[in-house]
């Protein structure tokens, strides 16, 4: 896969065809444009080594961590 | 008494306590400033006067008893169900009392519209709207801040002196900043969400206050919380300021305001700066749009996708299908890095009082095209302001947008601090505190108020 990865050429239409889900020639415009700009840093989001990262348990989100 | 309708949340709320000003004629004001402003700033889409009388007639003795405010079109009123300043949601709505209503009501206020906002929350310019762009009373060619641009365009446009927003990613900070307004983001939790049409499944979305300072939000917090947020007066306040794009990759002007709200606010306050490391904003960032799209999309089927309505903007129907291929396993590890997120806030907050740093990288950007250039390069708004307001969003913590300056064409600049859980009035009190330090300068500031255009 290149760096500017982001395939939505394939990725979009198969995923929404996966789904069922209608698309037409504007929308495939807009998902494009928005895959391109999110899928970078989503790859690098997944990338990220968390496994040390012990999970919070129903983290209550008006307080700090426990 | 300068027009009754200028003075400030607190100012009018004292008037009408101590008789000095007749609540009916405050609204009525408020409904003639609106028909003949509101043209230039479409910031209200809707009023209803006989139910404001209503209100008033059956007004409590309260702390905001007769004082007019505008609510944002993302909650239910008894006789009006939340549009979202879209034509068509995920998710039922229907008339009620939503919390931030019965908030308002239990305090004696008159609602006197609702504000416009950025179609379905999704943008931080309030640009899109079912509804039509709301203006920005500095320069009703600029973008007023999304997603609760009427609220804000509405305090800054005078037509009210305090409104109610909501903040997911930034939606009370940023038309703060555009608007030159005072926005609070309270503790997740701590202010009034009931009747949202996703209260039962949001873990980013708040309601808050924009009013013109700190005291008037702290008044109408109040209010939202359900109990008064004290005032102290922020000694020795410990700034920590963080040297990333966030703060760096931001317009001269933005950078130099900051850089001396910061060094006033340490003056007087008698603090100190630290320059404290935060990494992973980016990925933080990325964790809040993830989190927020995927309980946005709980009631999201390809079926309901499949008919969504032809008024809904190009922008929300391509979006709304592409959150439907988001992968679970990048949700289930934006759920990490909060966790993650969390703890090092946990620690910094152990040796700073607040975080420093710009609330939006540069001054409102043109409605017609909303890019703003930065040192880094040309930039949509929204992916350029997103990074400075979703640590907040995505931890809990509460954060405060004040005003700290005008660019060099006249349009507000502005600085977010962000403190620990619960610490709100400590935010309120360093805002107060900033305001001491240049005189009022900025939160007085007024826009030129536009004359009504012709219909």
């Amino acid at each position: 896969m290149t760096e500017s990865a982001a395939p939505g050429e394939d990725f979009i239409p198969a995923g929404l065809a996966a789904l069922g889900i209608e698309a037409d020639e504007t929308d495939l415009a807009v998902m494009a444009a928005f895959h391109a700009l999110l899928w970078p840093p989503l790859t690098e989001l997944l990338a990220l080594d968390t496994a040390d990262v012990e999970p919070e348990h129903c983290p209550d989100l008006s307080r700090g961590p426990e | 008494m300068s027009e009754p309708l200028d003075l400030g949340l607190r100012a009018q709320a004292t008037a009408i306590a101590a008789g000095e000003l007749d609540p009916g004629e405050l609204l009525d004001a408020a409904l003639a400033r609106i028909e003949q402003r509101n043209p230039a700033l479409n910031a209200v889409v809707e009023t209803f006067p006989e139910r404001s009388r209503e209100m008033l007639a059956a007004a409590p003795e309260g702390p905001l008893r007769g004082v007019p405010l505008v609510i944002k079109d993302e909650w239910p009123l008894p006789w009006r169900a939340q549009r979202f300043g879209a034509a068509e949601l995920m998710a039922p709505t229907a008339p009620g009392e939503s919390g931030p209503y019965r908030a308002l009501r239990d305090a004696g206020a008159t609602i006197v519209g609702v504000g416009n906002m950025h179609e379905l929350g999704a943008g931080s310019t309030g640009a899109i709207s079912y509804y039509g762009a709301a203006h920005n009373p500095w320069n009703i060619e600029r973008c007023p801040g999304g997603s609760s641009s009427g609220p804000a365009a509405s305090v800054a446009g005078g037509l009210v002196a305090g409104a109610v927003g909501a903040d997911g990613l930034g939606s009370v900070r940023f038309p703060a900043a555009y608007c030159g307004l005072t926005g609070l983001k309270p503790t997740f939790g701590r202010s009034a969400m009931e009747g949202h049409h996703m209260a039962a499944l949001t873990s980013l979305i708040v309601s808050g206050p924009l009013c013109a300072d700190a005291a008037d939000c702290r008044l109408l917090a109040s209010v939202l919380y359900g109990s008064e947020l004290a005032a102290g007066d922020a000694a020795g306040l410990r700034i920590g300021v963080v040297r990333d794009a966030v703060s760096e990759d931001v317009t001269p002007e933005q950078a130099a305001a900051c850089s001396g709200a910061i060094e006033a606010l340490v003056a007087e306050t008698g603090g100190e700066l630290r320059e404290i490391e935060l990494p992973n904003l980016e990925a933080a960032t990325l964790a809040a749009i993830l989190i927020i799209n995927s309980e946005d999309m709980s009631g999201a089927t390809p079926e309901k996708l499949n008919r969504l309505s032809p008024e809904l903007s190009p922008i929300a129907r391509g979006t709304l299908k592409y959150r439907m291929l988001l992968p679970a396993a990048a949700t289930a590890q934006a759920q990490r890095v909060r966790t993650l997120m969390r703890r090092r806030l946990a620690g910094l907050f152990a040796d700073v009082d607040v975080i420093a740093w710009p609330t939006i990288p540069a001054p409102a950007p043109p409605l017609e095209a909303p890019l703003v250039e930065l040192p880094s390069g040309t930039h949509s708004a929204d992916q350029a302001n997103v990074r400075g307001a979703a640590l907040a969003n995505l931890t809990g913590i509460p954060a405060i947008s004040a005003p700290v300056g005008l660019s060099g064409d006249g349009l507000p600049l502005a600085l977010q601090l962000q403190a620990a859980w619960g610490a709100d009035e400590l935010l309120l009190d360093a805002a107060e505190a900033l305001e001491r330090a240049n005189g009022r300068r900025w939160v007085d500031a007024a826009p030129p108020v536009s004359a009504p255009t012709e219909a």
